[in-house]
């Protein structure tokens, strides 16, 4: 399986620097390395992120509805990088930015951390996420009300759609290394969350610290999605599709799925990505509409069809 | 006879007609709120004697150009209440916006003059005497028409073609017809746009010559953020603040003169 989506990003990666805004041809040194490299590489490795964020935390929570955005991490990370970018903080000092990003993202996973405690699996911890996830976004439109950017509230209902169009090299580098950290840290979960899948009184037998577990899966994850979201804003549903389209292939083994869920995700995002790019070729648009609108409109469906799923 | 040009006449006529509402009424109003950014400028720069109360934005500096001088005039919101308060014996307002607040503001039989934005300088020399007539102050609006065209006479001519593009957040441009359009022409200089949004790509590929940008604001903004990008640095800003070109009127010339340098 690994084979496979190794070729297919080895398919899509060229795509994706082929593609322009509307045109499919080789670009002048400018804007391939300015515009199309940086944007290539916040797919993959954002999508990674997400991608491979959903699989631990379907894991580690058990519970197939569990996904970065669902949780309010997303959101939680959004509302502290609008903070750090509103308040002026991000123009002092560029990182300001990633580093609100992280603690919002750190803030919303403390919180589920602490409920998931308590009440492990099950539906009650979706709505935990959907609470955080209203907090995140009552605070945000508090934020923006008291910001000095009278525009902010228009600005910011763009960039909550998600979108990796334009971003400089710079951010690249600025977010990169916590996603890949996050990803590490991640991907070394493998054998815990396979013992965790037993049941945590199974896993504790085995010798596996079920709270240490926890504890790094909510601080890969807000690495590595909550960099993300700093950066690109919400991209939605990524790391909720990912797990449940690799099963099939890979089996239920949640440590078997972190490789595969974090090659898959950064695919999905960049195949995204491309369609949105091309789609004023196809549509009656003058401009691409940010990714996060596809992956949402993609995605929610998908939602719905897990829901009926796993509630009988 | 083209459509605009009908329209243009209708436009007058109609003009014409709210200009005579408060002539109806008696002499010329002297207690006048204006609820619009872009008339707050007009009654700033021709009748600040009658000034009862600006809209707010009228003191934001990143919006209006006259915004020190609005700093001393009482502000109102587009509130019924409010402004009744005031008791104007004329209201200033643009054909859009508050169209509620007006509706109950005409039911209590203020009278309302809607003046619309021109989006050229005929339509400002139109505007500014309309506006000075309906306030009784004519000398003074031929007098900012006057410094206009002097201000407009000194523009530099320019040998070579030179393409400017005005590119504002989100890829939006200014076309033909609006008066970015109108104030690029009169500078010298050809405009790139058609109207349609571009992207950072789509302008990379045909760079323009001059890119007129607005004035990055005091406050952090994520739309302007795309101008600090890379791949920007190799093509000519030039800055012009939006209070300069949001609304037309007098002004206008200087920010001519501002893309003409």
């Amino acid at each position: 399986m690994i084979r496979w989506l190794v070729m297919l990003l080895a398919v899509l990666i060229p795509i994706s620097l082929l593609t322009g805004d509307a045109t499919l041809a080789l670009p002048d040194n400018l804007i391939f390395w300015q515009l199309r490299v940086p944007r290539t590489m916040l797919g993959l490795l954002i999508g990674g992120g997400l991608g491979l964020s959903g699989a631990v935390l379907q894991g580690a929570l058990r519970n197939p509805l569990a996904d970065p955005g669902l949780l309010g991490i997303t959101g939680s990370a959004g509302l502290g990088a609008v903070i750090a970018f509103y308040w002026g903080f991000a123009a002092e000092f560029p990182p300001t930015l990633l580093a609100g990003g992280l603690m919002g993202a750190g803030i919303g996973a403390a919180f589920l951390l602490a409920f998931a405690g308590r009440a492990p699996s099950g539906p009650s911890l979706i709505l935990a996420g959907v609470a955080v996830s209203a907090i995140a976004s009552a605070l945000l439109a508090l934020a923006l009300a008291l910001a000095p950017n009278p525009f902010a509230l228009t600005e910011i209902t763009y960039w909550l759609m998600g979108g990796l169009a334009d971003r400089p090299l710079s951010q690249v580098e600025m977010a990169g290394p916590v996603i890949l950290l996050g990803g590490v840290i991640l991907l070394k979960l493998g054998r815990g969350l396979d013992a965790l899948s037993l049941g945590e009184d199974a896993a504790r037998s085995l010798g596996i610290p079920v709270a240490a577990t926890l504890r790094m899966a909510a601080i890969g994850t807000t690495c590595a999605a909550g960099a993300g979201a700093a950066v690109a804003g919400s991209i939605g549903f990524i790391g909720l599709v990912v797990p449940h389209l690799l099963r099939p292939w890979v089996g239920e083994r949640p440590g078997a799925l972190l490789p595969a869920a974090a090659l898959a995700g950064g695919a999905l995002l960049l195949a995204a990505d491309i369609l949105v790019r091309l789609a004023p070729l196809m549509l009656p648009l003058s401009t691409a509409p940010p990714v996060g609108v596809l992956t949402a409109l993609l995605g929610a469906p998908f939602l719905v069809a897990i829901a009926r799923r796993s509630v009988p | 006879m083209s459509d605009a040009g009908q329209g243009t006449i209708w436009r007058c006529l109609l003009c014409g007609l709210l200009v005579l509402v408060p002539v109806l009424h008696g002499q010329a109003a002297d207690r006048v709120v204006s609820l619009n950014l872009c008339t707050d400028q007009m009654l700033v720069l021709l009748a600040p004697e009658k000034i009862i109360a600006l809209s707010p934005l009228a003191k934001d500096p990143s919006l209006s150009f006259v915004a020190h001088e609005a700093e001393r005039f009482p502000s109102v919101r587009a509130s019924a209440e409010a402004v009744l308060r005031l008791r104007p014996d004329l209201i200033l307002a643009a054909p859009y916006g508050a169209q509620a607040t007006l509706a109950v503001l005409q039911q209590e039989h203020i009278p309302i003059v809607r003046i619309s934005l021109p989006q050229n300088l005929a339509g400002i020399r139109r505007m500014t005497r309309d506006i000075a007539r309906t306030l009784d102050v004519t000398a003074r609006g031929d007098m900012q028409l006057e410094r206009m065209d002097a201000e407009l006479a000194e523009v530099p001519h320019r040998d070579r073609v030179v393409r400017a593009l005005v590119w504002e957040p989100r890829g939006f441009t200014a076309g033909p017809g609006t008066l970015m359009h109108a104030l690029l022409r009169a500078a010298g200089l050809s405009n790139m746009s058609d109207g349609r949004r571009i992207g950072l790509e789509a302008l990379l590929r045909r760079p323009p010559d001059l890119l007129v940008v607005p004035t990055t604001p005091a406050y952090p903004s994520l739309a302007t953020t795309i101008l600090q990008h890379p791949a920007l640095a190799g093509i000519p800003q030039r800055e012009i603040p939006p209070a300069m070109t949001i609304c037309a009127g007098p002004f206008s010339a200087q920010a001519v003169a501002l893309l003409a340098q």
